[in-house]
């Protein structure tokens, strides 16, 4: 076994990131959902104060007397993350006190309960960088369908039988939504790639105003893979165009990740049980398999997806590794 | 008192309090570092780590890179030219789209030593360390000399020829291994303290195995197969025969032998195509390299490619040297001593009715092709003066993997076995050996086989960029002439970006995807290199065993294991 | 010097003086000129405050808590439909100890929708785990606002000002507005030790499992009781500073041997007041202004009741199956005592219906009956009954 110089609880002390959430925190094994907030803070940095809503990144966080949070941080009520940001933004500009307001949700508590509030706290203007970590349903209460889960995908309220193919209705475009506050700043991101997330976490961050950033955070538990696919899972999310990575600014598209070349929309959905129906012996589960296939050709499309040659920043070269690790950092 | 803790006003809690909640209990699994081998190192016969040496120089450590290089191949600048690199054919990254060219950067390694005078990191042996005899300062038998001084060994080494490099020096053409580089790889190594070189000693006629045993701790054959293959045509032999090794030293020697305007060589492995080079070197109007099996990688049964490497086929191709594939020759046309010409046939090597392979001619194929030399070069047997006792009637001495060859402490290696076929080989035969004589005299345990291997499926594709390979330039033809290089070899700015291309297979790169993916913060990064060549540690009081880091690490370097 | 002020007004320019940094609300009438004013005050630079106009009650308590967490001295104010839906939060501020001021315009409930003045409201969020205490006039109001940013910041605890829709917040009349260096000298700096700080982070709102939630509610509850003492210490010191004493927990008023009182909360305390002025003929009365009905004042209320053998208890609010909802507790806090008044429950002034001078001969009338009024609204007008209830 390795040799190690030092006492691990030492050596922890002096890591040269700041993460803003610490391990013993609840989450499944895999959770994307607590990689992607792991990303988001160490990207944030640590002065920030967080708000964040009920969903399974504040009841894996934060069982008293216990708390994996280093930054400061306060949950109250599923739908109002974005107006107790608010109040805490209206705090520190009335104090003087210039650390970023984030606001952590999930899809329900954004897509859905939240969205009001949200949708108040941008066309006010707070200075709050706002994150949803989407993982496409209710997760904490026992994965039920919200109106960010994909069409066909099996939930626990909109499951998979004889007459219906999971999910009915499309995921909602959250992002033209948000965008068409006359946003400064909206993107997509994922846990699959961290450099790109961190890149903007950091635009989020410095624009003076409402930024909005939608993290898409596999789930193990409500999608049916093993934790440690999790990141293979929201990179074949992206490759296959399902998942658009695009940044909008005041509703402009101003950048995208391209795809070099796309893989085939079956191949994310068969790493996930909650698509498994979908590739049942039925002209119907052929049809809803499609239908998926189109909505991926579309993104592409509708957002220009399609990368002209390989490029360091397209969806196979933006997260190629180098022995950057031995740099201190 | 208790000590459980005190509710606060509103449940508050202390920052990262959480930390005292250990996950690490949840786990069924546990991840740890494999340091598995890289395909390219286990098939380096020679035993080097293309790995460990590309990672070196990809951090732009190429003194260290080296220094790891020559632990086990003292002739990198050799091997850099000559080496059919195995390394190359196992390579992980010819799945991703082609293999790192390992032998460039071995090359460039090799040449920049010999420009920057580096030594060898080895410690000279004590002044009354035993000493073990090598016979044949070939590759084989250097590498045995070299090894047992890394060893702690002195070493004394024999050769009937005045300079050591066997074949290298006496076979291989300049034009690929330029002399400046086989002297300097060679002198090096002879200088090195501890190291006795007696030259114009003939085993066999000078001494013999019974005078090595009494005055050395140990003993290694490495006299390669000098004596050309007899060879005839039902019987008749041309009355000027030249056989191909003679001719190559000739040349080699003077730089000139005989002019033909057309002639036939009959082979098929290096010594006939180096011939055939050398011969169009040399003038000869037509060269036809005549033999009985395919092109190399064209062959349409296992045995039924020409032995020679690819690459010198390609490239005497490009010179012009006309190869008869499939053709063996049938007759000699002589007018009184003088050949006029060869009649050749279409041949195959096909099963006969026991199974075994065996060339066949085909009737009604026969066809004229006027020449006027034809010149055998149809491999090498071993001399058996003076080995007799050893060979015992045998083509070749056989021996263990280690080399043993049966007999009190004689080891052999390199051509002489009839395994080997290459300097790389004969270097890891000699290689091997020294391990094993040690750690048989010193009753210390031998080299662990190499394992596991990080295959390809270790591999997350993902993570790598396509990069294509450096293309080696080469002379044009027409400048291919005498007998300087053909091949420049690579540029440093080159060689650093083709190390940039190893996909560190089955050892950390120092990516931090571990570090970076991990959900629970579980992989702690230090600011030094750890004990197992890494700088990540799992911290298992919180690892809960999910084995993300397992598949995101890009070259298999952790590997999941079960608690239980 | 008295300024004629509408109540909204005063109540807005009371908050002003406290200095609020962070002013969130969401208008609903008769909260509205409050809320109104205070943007005023903002907007012509009077008052250097945060002023977030949400886009609903939700957000509203909401953006309050999380400006009371972060440290600042938040304010916010609603009424009747806006008080329920806030209500999720409500129960959330208290139950996470955060610090802050509540203005409630009391109104009645919807449906049938009324937008007039009963106390519905605030008492459908009596177990919220706020402080709440009633006003009896519009310098009451002022002067408890002023009270309660000091209440909330001692006891971190949310204090909800509780108001009469119409009846006070739209009446014109002369009040006395303290001056600033007053109001400073009483009100110290806002300083909340919990706040969210990177400096020293904070987590607030955690989950707390069945091993520890029954002490927190323990601790919050004890919290409310212990607030009964800074209740009376800011109403003894403001007193001192303004020279009015609003009684702390509970006021009474009448002659020392009156054996029959009156207990209300809110506005109507005056007009009883006026009605047992002309109306001497009158048994003596004491009427009991019941101050603050979180924490409920036990012992305050037993020491005044001890004497008296009829109490009338007079709801502004109806829990439509049982009926008292404020007489139903001072019953068993009186029901302590060795010789307890006979506590009889009526309510009057639903859905704005007016409260006048007659109706105090009608709530003696009760005190003597012989039966004890369980509970009854008082003022009905039978000919507006279905007829099966007329009779
Ligand atoms: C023309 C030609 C081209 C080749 N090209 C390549 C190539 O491109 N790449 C490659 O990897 N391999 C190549 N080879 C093969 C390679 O050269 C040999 O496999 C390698 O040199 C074997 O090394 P060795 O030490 O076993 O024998 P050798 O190189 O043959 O060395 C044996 C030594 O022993 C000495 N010796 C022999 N008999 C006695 C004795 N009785 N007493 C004392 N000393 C004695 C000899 O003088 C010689 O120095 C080529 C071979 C030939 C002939
Ligand atoms: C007002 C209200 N309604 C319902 C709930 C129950 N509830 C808690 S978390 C949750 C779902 C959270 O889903 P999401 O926001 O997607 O977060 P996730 O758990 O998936 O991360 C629900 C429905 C609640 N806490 N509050
Ligand atoms: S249920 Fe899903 S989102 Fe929730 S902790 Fe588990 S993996 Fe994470
Ligand atoms: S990713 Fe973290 S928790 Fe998962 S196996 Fe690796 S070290 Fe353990
Ligand atoms: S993931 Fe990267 S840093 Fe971690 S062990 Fe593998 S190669 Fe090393
Ligand atoms: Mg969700």
């Amino acid at each position: 076994m390795t040799a190690v110089p030092i006492p691990l609880s030492d050596l922890r002390r002096r890591q040269p990131r700041f993460t803003g959430i610490s391990p013993g925190h609840r989450a499944c094994q895999g959770c994307g959902e607590l990689l992607a907030a792991r990303l988001v803070t160490e990207a944030a940095g640590p002065d920030v104060v967080v708000a964040n809503a009920t969903g399974c990144l504040e009841v894996t966080t934060t069982n008293w007397p216990d708390s994996a949070w280093r930054v400061p941080w306060i949950h109250s009520l599923f739908e109002n993350t974005a107006a107790v940001a608010s109040g805490i933004e209206a705090a520190l500009k009335a104090q003087s006190r210039s650390s970023k307001v984030l606001a952590f949700a999930g899809d329900g508590g954004t897509f859905d309960i939240g969205f009001q509030a949200l949708s108040g706290m941008i066309e006010r203007g707070h200075n709050v960088l706002y994150v949803c970590y989407d993982n496409e349903a209710y997760m904490n209460t026992g994965v039920q369908r919200s109106g960010s889960t994909p069409v066909g995908a099996a939930t626990t309220t909109s499951p998979a039988g004889k007459e219906r193919l999971g999910k009915r209705h499309l995921k909602k475009d959250i992002l033209s939504i948000i965008a068409a506050h006359y946003m400064p700043y909206a993107a997509t991101a994922t846990v699959a790639y961290p450099a790109d997330l961190r890149h903007k976490v950091r635009r989020a961050i410095e624009v003076e105003g409402p930024t909005f950033l939608l993290v898409h955070s596999p789930c193990p538990q409500g999608w049916g893979h093993d934790g440690s696919r999790t990141v293979e899972v929201a990179r074949l999310g992206v490759q296959s165009g399902l998942v658009p990575l695009i940044e909008l600014e005041r509703g402009a598209v101003t950048g995208v990740m391209p795809i070099r070349e796309p893989r085939p929309v079956a191949d994310y959905l068969k790493a996930q049980a909650r698509f498994r129906h979908l590739f049942a012996d039925s002209a119907e589960a052929a049809r809803e398999l499609q239908h998926l296939q189109a909505l991926a050709e579309h993104n592409i499309e509708r957002y220009g997806l399609s990368a002209p040659g390989p490029e360091a920043h397209d969806s196979e070269g933006a997260d190629t590794v180098r022995r950057g690790g031995n740099q201190w950092a | 008192m208790s000590n459980k803790p005190r509710i606060t006003p509103g449940g508050v809690a202390q920052a990262g309090a959480a930390m005292a909640y250990h996950t690490g209990s949840w786990r069924t699994q546990r991840p740890t570092h494999v340091h598995a081998i890289a395909p390219c190192h286990h098939a380096c016969p020679a035993g080097e780590d293309p790995q460990a040496y590309l990672a070196l120089l990809d951090e732009d450590r190429p003194r260290e890179a080296w220094e790891a290089l020559v632990a086990a191949n003292p002739l990198p600048g050799v091997t850099g030219r000559v080496c059919p690199h195995f390394c190359e054919s196992a390579c992980n990254r010819s799945e991703l789209d082609e293999a790192v060219a390992i032998h460039s950067v071995e090359r460039f390694l090799g040449d920049e030593a010999l420009a920057q005078g580096w030594a060898y990191p080895v410690d000279p042996p004590a002044a009354d360390a035993p000493i073990v005899a090598a016979v044949g300062a070939g590759p084989a038998g250097l590498s045995f000399a070299y090894h047992a001084l890394q060893l702690g060994w002195r070493a004394r080494l024999f050769d009937a020829l005045p300079e050591a490099g066997g074949v290298c020096r006496s076979a291989i053409p300049t034009y690929r291994l330029p002399r400046t580089v086989l002297d300097g790889e060679v002198e090096r190594l002879l200088s090195l303290p501890g190291l006795e070189f007696q030259p114009h000693m003939r085993f066999g006629l000078d001494f013999d195995l019974q005078d090595l045993l009494q005055d050395h701790a140990g003993v290694f054959l490495g006299l390669g197969t000098q004596r050309p293959h007899p060879w005839d045509i039902g019987g008749a032999i041309p009355a000027d025969l030249h056989n191909g090794l003679d001719l190559l030293k000739e040349w080699l020697d003077h730089g000139s032998i005989p002019s033909y305007r057309r002639v036939a060589v009959v082979g098929g492995g290096n010594t006939s195509v180096d011939l055939a080079r050398v011969l169009k070197r040399a003038g000869a109007e037509h060269v036809y390299l005549v033999t009985h099996a395919a092109l190399p990688n064209q062959g349409e049964s296992p045995g039924d490619e020409m032995p020679a490497l690819a690459r010198e086929v390609a490239q005497a191709l490009e010179e012009g040297v006309e190869i008869l594939t499939h053709k063996g020759v049938h007759r000699l046309l002589l007018q009184g001593e003088r050949v006029v010409g060869v009649e050749i046939t279409h041949m195959k090597k096909l099963p006969d009715a026991s199974g075994h392979a065996v060339r066949t001619a085909f009737e009604g194929t026969e066809t004229v092709l006027p020449v006027d030399a034809v010149i055998p070069a149809v491999g090498e047997v071993i001399d058996p003066t003076g080995l007799e006792a050893l060979l015992n009637g045998a083509p070749y001495l056989k021996t263990d993997q280690d080399g043993f060859a049966g007999h009190a402490l004689v080891y052999a290696g390199g051509d002489m076995n009839g395994r080997s076929g290459t300097v790389t080989e004969a270097i890891g035969d000699g290689r091997r050996a020294a391990m094993a004589l040690h750690a048989r005299v010193r009753d210390v345990e031998a080299y662990a086989p190499l394992s596991p291997i990080a295959g390809w499926e270790q591999i997350n594709p993902a993570y790598y960029e396509p990069s294509p390979r450096i293309q080696e330039t080469v002379l044009p033809v027409a400048k291919r002439t005498g007998c300087a290089e053909i091949e420049p070899g690579p540029s440093a700015h080159q060689a650093h970006r083709e190390a940039g291309r190893c996909l560190s297979c089955g050892m950390c790169l120092a990516c931090d995807n571990c570090f970076t993916l991990c959900p629970d913060q579980a992989v702690l990064k230090s600011p030094e290199n750890l004990e197992d060549g890494s700088r990540y540690v799992f911290d298992y009081d919180y690892c809960k065993g999910c084995g993300l880091c397992a598949r995101e690490c890009p070259c298999g370097f952790i590997q999941m294991i079960d608690e239980y | 010097m008295p300024l004629a002020l509408e109540g909204s007004q005063a109540i807005a320019r009371a908050v002003a003086l406290c200095r609020p940094q962070v002013v969130s609300a969401y208008p609903i009438t008769p909260q509205t000129h409050i809320v109104e004013n205070i943007a005023k005050l903002v907007a012509d630079g009077a008052l250097d405050c945060e002023y977030v106009s949400v886009e609903s009650e939700h957000s509203a308590a909401s953006t309050a808590l999380g400006a009371a967490a972060a440290g600042a001295r938040a304010y916010t104010a609603t009424a009747s439909q806006g008080m329920l839906y806030m209500s999720e939060v409500l129960f959330d501020i208290s139950g996470l100890r955060v610090p802050l001021v509540l203005t409630c315009a009391n109104r009645a409930l919807s449906g049938p929708l009324s937008i007039w003045n009963d106390q519905s409201d605030s008492m459908a969020v009596r177990d919220a785990g706020w402080i709440q205490l009633y006003c009896t006039s519009n310098q009451e109001a002022i002067d408890t606002h002023i009270q309660a940013f000091r209440i909330a910041q001692e006891t971190t605890l949310p204090v909800m000002v509780c108001v009469d829709g119409f009846t006070l917040t739209h009446t014109m009349e002369p009040l006395e507005l303290p001056a600033q260096e007053t109001v400073d000298a009483f009100l110290p700096a806002h300083r909340f030790a919990r706040m969210l700080d990177p400096q020293a982070p904070l987590t607030i709102g955690t989950m707390v499992g069945p091993e520890a939630y029954s002490e927190v509610r323990h601790d919050h509850h004890h919290a409310l009781l212990a607030a009964a003492d800074n209740i009376l210490r800011a109403n003894a010191d403001w007193a001192a500073a303004s020279g009015r004493d609003w009684g702390g927990l509970l006021r009474a008023s009448g002659p020392a041997d009156a054996r029959i009182g009156i207990l209300g909360l809110g506005s109507l305390i005056g007009t009883l007041e006026d009605a047992a002025e002309q109306h001497p003929e009158l048994p003596p009365t004491r009427i009991i202004a019941l101050r603050a009905f979180r924490p409920f004042p036990f012992e305050a209320l037993q020491a005044i009741c001890a004497d008296l053998d009829e109490l009338v208890v007079v709801e502004r609010a109806i829990s439509p199956g049982a009926g008292a909802i404020v007489a139903a507790e001072v019953r068993a806090a009186l029901s302590e005592l060795p010789r307890a008044p006979r506590v009889h429950a009526v309510a009057a002034g639903l859905g704005g219906r007016d409260i006048g001078i007659g109706l105090y001969p009608n709530l003696l009338e009760v005190a003597q009956n012989e039966k004890i009024e369980r509970f009854r609204i008082i003022d009905l007008d039978p000919q507006r009954l279905p007829e099966e209830l007329s009779a």
